[in-house]
């Protein structure tokens, strides 16, 4: 996979999907963004939500050995929940708050990671290498795989090359490759379409330069023949399964306003540099047809990767999230936008807040795509997915052919 | 200036024009070989270049043409032709057929005229390209120039285009290579040349990358695109003409779409060649020039010298000869040994001498004769006034003798007084011959000219008186004395002091004035009397000429003697009613 998290901290950002084969919540969220028991069987609220008790699961251990009891587990909640008060009550947990906690469940979804998952970590090299053993004590039983290697920072073209060669068997895949990455046998599996790409400007530029060049972008092209249909086309942050009012956020280019805002311009001021991380997929390619819708707009646009200076970034953010509150407040949070709460969650509000987000260009949606993965013709599965909606990393059922599951 | 230097002076400028016109004729001689021998190399360059764009265009065409015609290509021409086609699969097929093909540029283009994949410019995949739709005739057309957009530039492209079929179905297959650096560098090319391509609307670049200044071409960009064909300039790169660069450009253009439009210029092939070395060839072959002509000058000058010795001395040696007849030497003869014109013009010249040597001693003779003539004449005249009172007092002795005895006495007495009176007047006719024949040599001594003048004029203070006359003195305070003879020189002054006064019977003024002029001094003697004519001015000193009724004429022609002597000059000025003026000049 790619360069992977610094550090195997389930509270950072970047854990990816490495943290769900070790770390595990009290709940958690199926495909529907539902929340399902996990370390938790089953819990309680009163009426008004301030007080909760999450009766945990029984035989759960710790990667250390020792058992997760209310005890043990309230601390380490208590870190991930400071608003609240967390405590141990027999063998359940209880946490109370002074205010309504209407979305604890979700909260627990996210936060909260105690080290119970189905493999443990076995080494790990930042940047370069991460080792995982089977938990054998795992309270859902053991996973059919003895362990799981994963090689960090390598190109998405390496990784390609590493499964046609058998030297992988389950790598990160561009969209462009997915027909190479599927041959042979071979599989590929998918997450929904849960990462935004879109452009980013840095403070600067004229807002009739950002206006223009979102104007100017052509997406269908791009998604047809770069993405190869992957995902969406979107101009919403919020994905449209997420928020459902996406469509509402007109995609289609306008080239003859994007000329009009250009020619107002004055000459020096319709250049712009936009840069891009190589490592994303297929980011050159479509910065590259950025830059050429760009031209047709009159706008001149020199692609030019990893430049810290320049004026637009093409950026891949994950959305961390199932609900659109807390999806919208991490994507605004990545792409450097400021986001204000709602007080009243409603789909009227989270529209009304993502307009205000959007407004002036500061950041331009392109599409939302899933994360895709290539699996070797040795690799078995049994439902569910293994991979999440959110591209968590669910390797409990999974297993290589020529070994017994 | 001397007939010599003359001569010389024209010798040399003769020289010099001469050899700096064989200089010109040799520098514009070798420029016109220099400039032919760049036409030439130049020339050859240009249909090397025709030669190679000839051969690009039949290999670009036959590589498109096996794009065309590949079985791959065939496989993706029925792909697409499917309902459900997908040309995304193919968005990156363009590349590396053209790199297996060499190709610089390959698109392939859809039936509907969308890009299917583009090596040069991935990116612009589905983007339209409609001109490739309004020809049928690809397959027989040669390939073409075109101006090929790219993410950073613009490049000039020779542009083939082929159209792969199946059925109803096809697929554009456009390919080409850039005519760049690389195709310059494809040039073999003499030193001291360069071949550089000009791309519409001011790309210029060279086999080594593009022209750091390009504005010195200006003139020849702004030529090309008034005329369209080929031309030539002659470019300077820095103030040093050894930068100087000739270019021929050869024009690169599309010829328009549409009936009625201008041909478009896309660029131009232009052919340097390095004027460096002809230049310096230039200013070597000016060096011997120069050196040639100042040693030819020098080797000239002296042959002039020796010439021009040898061609004068003989007129020098007339004009000493000349000099000294005007010198009144009358026996000079020159001797010159010269042949042709100068021989003749020295003998003429000796035979000149000799024939006014004759011609003076014919001349004195008749002088002389005439003035014994005219001596007798005066003589005789002078004489023949007291004679004829002796001849009638003579015979009044006799008849008063013969006829009146008693008073004879008486008559003796007075004809005895009168003829006296009239033998003193003889006396004194002969004794002024006499001092005018005795004029002595005179006795130098240091004179002052002023006591001079005062000591003589009051010899005639009582005459001027008598006559009314005024004196009016302008003499010099401090002049300097002379050498001079005091006696002669009065005696000269005194002749001018009453020749003035007689001049002026009713009264007038005399004037004299002493001075300084050219280093000696000067005497003038002016009187405000009638004046006199020319002619009387110029006989004024010949002895026995007189304008008086009375005198012998001898006295200006003792003063113009006195004078003589002194190594002096005396003149006249006079106008008629004018009055007269004396000026004497002595050293």
């Amino acid at each position: 996979m790619g360069a992977g998290p610094a550090a195997l901290d389930p509270a950072t950002a970047d854990a990816g999907p490495l943290r769900s084969l070790v770390f595990e919540t009290l709940v958690r969220l199926d495909d529907a963004g539902a929340p399902q028991p996990c370390l938790a069987l089953s819990w309680q609220h009163d009426a008004a939500a301030k007080r909760w008790q999450f009766n945990l699961r029984p035989g759960v251990k710790l990667h250390d050995g020792s058992s997760l009891t209310a005890a043990v587990a309230a601390p380490l909640l208590q870190a991930a929940l400071p608003a609240a008060t967390v405590t141990a009550a027999g063998d359940a947990v209880s946490i109370r708050a002074n205010h309504s906690l209407p979305n604890l469940l979700l909260d627990l979804a996210h936060n909260g990671w105690l080290e119970t998952g189905t493999f443990r970590p076995a080494a790990f090299d930042p940047g370069r290498r991460a080792a995982f053993a089977a938990n054998d004590d795992y309270w859902g039983g053991r996973p059919f795989l003895d362990a799981i290697d994963v090689q960090l920072g390598r190109a998405l073209r390496d990784q390609l090359a590493d499964l046609e060669l058998g030297m992988a068997d389950v790598v990160e895949v561009a969209p462009t490759d997915m027909r190479r990455a599927s041959g042979d046998g071979r599989a590929l599996w998918s997450s929904a379409a849960i990462s935004l790409i879109a452009l980013v400007f840095a403070p600067g530029p004229d807002p009739r330069v950002r206006g223009a060049l979102a104007l100017s972008i052509d997406r269908a092209p791009m998604y047809t023949v770069l993405l190869q249909k992957q995902g969406d086309v979107t101009a919403a942050l919020l994905p449209q399964w997420i928020s459902g009012y996406a469509f509402a956020f007109p995609a289609a280019p306008d080239l003859p306003r994007a000329r009009a805002l250009v020619n107002a311009l004055p000459p020096a001021a319709r250049a712009l540099t936009l840069t891009y991380d190589p490592g994303l997929r297929a980011a050159r390619s479509l910065a590259e047809r950025v830059a050429v819708n760009a031209r047709d707009a009159g706008l001149a646009v020199q692609v030019s990767p990893q430049n810290p200076r320049a004026d637009v970034r093409l950026v891949e953010v994950p959305v961390a999230a199932l609900d659109p509150e807390r999806a919208l407040a991490g994507l605004a949070a990545a792409l450097g936008l400021e986001f204000a709460p709602n007080s009243s969650p409603s789909p009227a509000a989270y529209y009304e807040s993502e307009r205000k987000l959007l407004d002036g260009f500061r950041a331009i949606p392109l599409f939302h795509v899933p994360v895709l993965y290539g699996v070797s013709s040795r690799v078995r599965v049994y439902a569910p997915p293994p991979i999440t909606r959110l591209g968590d990393w669910r390797f409990d059922n999974v297993w290589l052919s020529g070994t017994a599951p | 200036m001397t007939f010599r230097t003359r001569l010389l002076i024209a010798f040399a400028l003769t020289v010099i024009v001469a050899v700096v016109f064989v200089g010109a004729i040799v520098s514009t001689t070798t420029q016109r070989a220099f400039e032919r021998v760049d036409e030439q190399r130049a020339s050859a360059l240009a249909a090397q270049f025709r030669q190679e764009l000839s051969r690009r265009k039949q290999e670009i065409a036959q590589r498109v043409k096996d794009i065309a015609e590949a079985d791959s290509t065939r496989d993706m021409l029925i792909a697409l032709s499917r309902p459900d086609a997908d040309p995304s699969v193919y968005v990156d097929a363009a590349g590396p057929l053209a790199a297996a093909h060499n190709l610089d540029f390959l698109e392939l283009v859809s039936a509907s005229g969308s890009i299917v994949s583009s090596a040069q410019w991935p990116a612009r995949f589905l983007y339209q390209e409609d001109w490739v739709r309004q020809r049928d005739d690809w397959n027989s057309r040669e390939p073409f120039l075109k101006r090929e957009d790219l993410p950073a530039d613009t490049a000039l492209a020779l542009i083939s285009v082929r159209v792969a079929s199946v059925g109803e179905s096809k697929l554009y297959v456009i390919g080409g290579q850039a005519l760049d650096r690389d195709f310059l560098a494809s040039f073999v090319l003499p030193a001291g040349m360069r071949a550089l391509l000009f791309r519409e609307p001011d790309s210029i670049v060279g086999a080594s990358g593009p022209l750091p200044s390009a504005a010195p071409l200006g003139p020849l960009i702004g030529a090309l695109r008034k005329q369209r064909s080929e031309v030539s300039r002659t470019v300077q790169w820095s103030a040093d003409a050894v930068s100087a660069e000739t270019f021929h450009a050869i024009p690169l253009i599309r010829p328009a779409r549409d009936p009625g439009q201008p041909d478009e210029l896309m660029g131009a092939f232009l052919v340097g060649s390095s004027r460096a070395v002809e230049v310096e060839l230039e200013r070597f072959l000016r060096r011997v020039q120069i050196l040639v002509a100042m040693g030819g000058i020098v080797v000239a000058l002296l042959v002039a010298f020796w010439t021009t010795a040898r061609i004068t001395r003989p007129v020098e040696a007339l004009a000493a000869g000349a000099r000294a007849v005007a010198a009144g030497d009358w026996h000079t003869q020159v001797d010159v040994r010269a042949s042709g014109e100068i021989g003749a013009l020295a003998a003429a010249f000796n035979q000149m001498t000799r024939d006014l040597l004759e011609q003076r001693d014919r001349l004195v003779q008749a002088e002389r004769v005439a003035a014994w003539r005219e001596l007798a004449r005066r003589l005789a005249h002078e004489l023949k006034n007291p004679l004829f009172p002796l001849q009638i007092t003579v015979e009044n002795l006799q008849r008063a003798r013969a006829a009146h005895p008693e008073q004879f006495d008486e008559v003796f007495r007075e004809s005895t007084a009168t003829l006296l009176a009239e033998l003193g007047k003889l006396r004194g006719i002969v004794g002024r011959f006499s001092d005018f024949a005795k004029m002595p040599q005179p006795q130098f001594e240091t004179v002052d000219l002023n006591g001079l003048v005062r000591d003589s004029l009051k010899l005639f203070d009582a005459q001027m008186q008598a006559a009314g006359v005024n004196l009016r003195l302008d003499l010099a305070p401090d002049l300097r004395a002379i050498q001079a003879d005091p006696g002669q020189l009065g005696r000269a002054l005194q002749n001018l002091i009453l020749n003035a006064i007689d001049a002026m019977p009713s009264g007038g003024v005399l004037a004299i004035r002493t001075g300084v002029h050219e280093g000696g001094v000067r005497l003038e003697v002016s009187d405000t009397g009638q004046g006199l004519t020319a002619e009387e001015c110029a006989r004024l000193f010949t002895p026995y000429y007189t304008t008086k009724t009375h005198g012998t004429g001898l006295g200006l022609a003792i003063v113009q003697s006195v004078i003589s002597d002194h190594g002096g000059k005396i003149a006249v000025r006079s106008e008629p009613g004018q009055g007269t003026t004396f000026v004497i000049d002595l050293a």
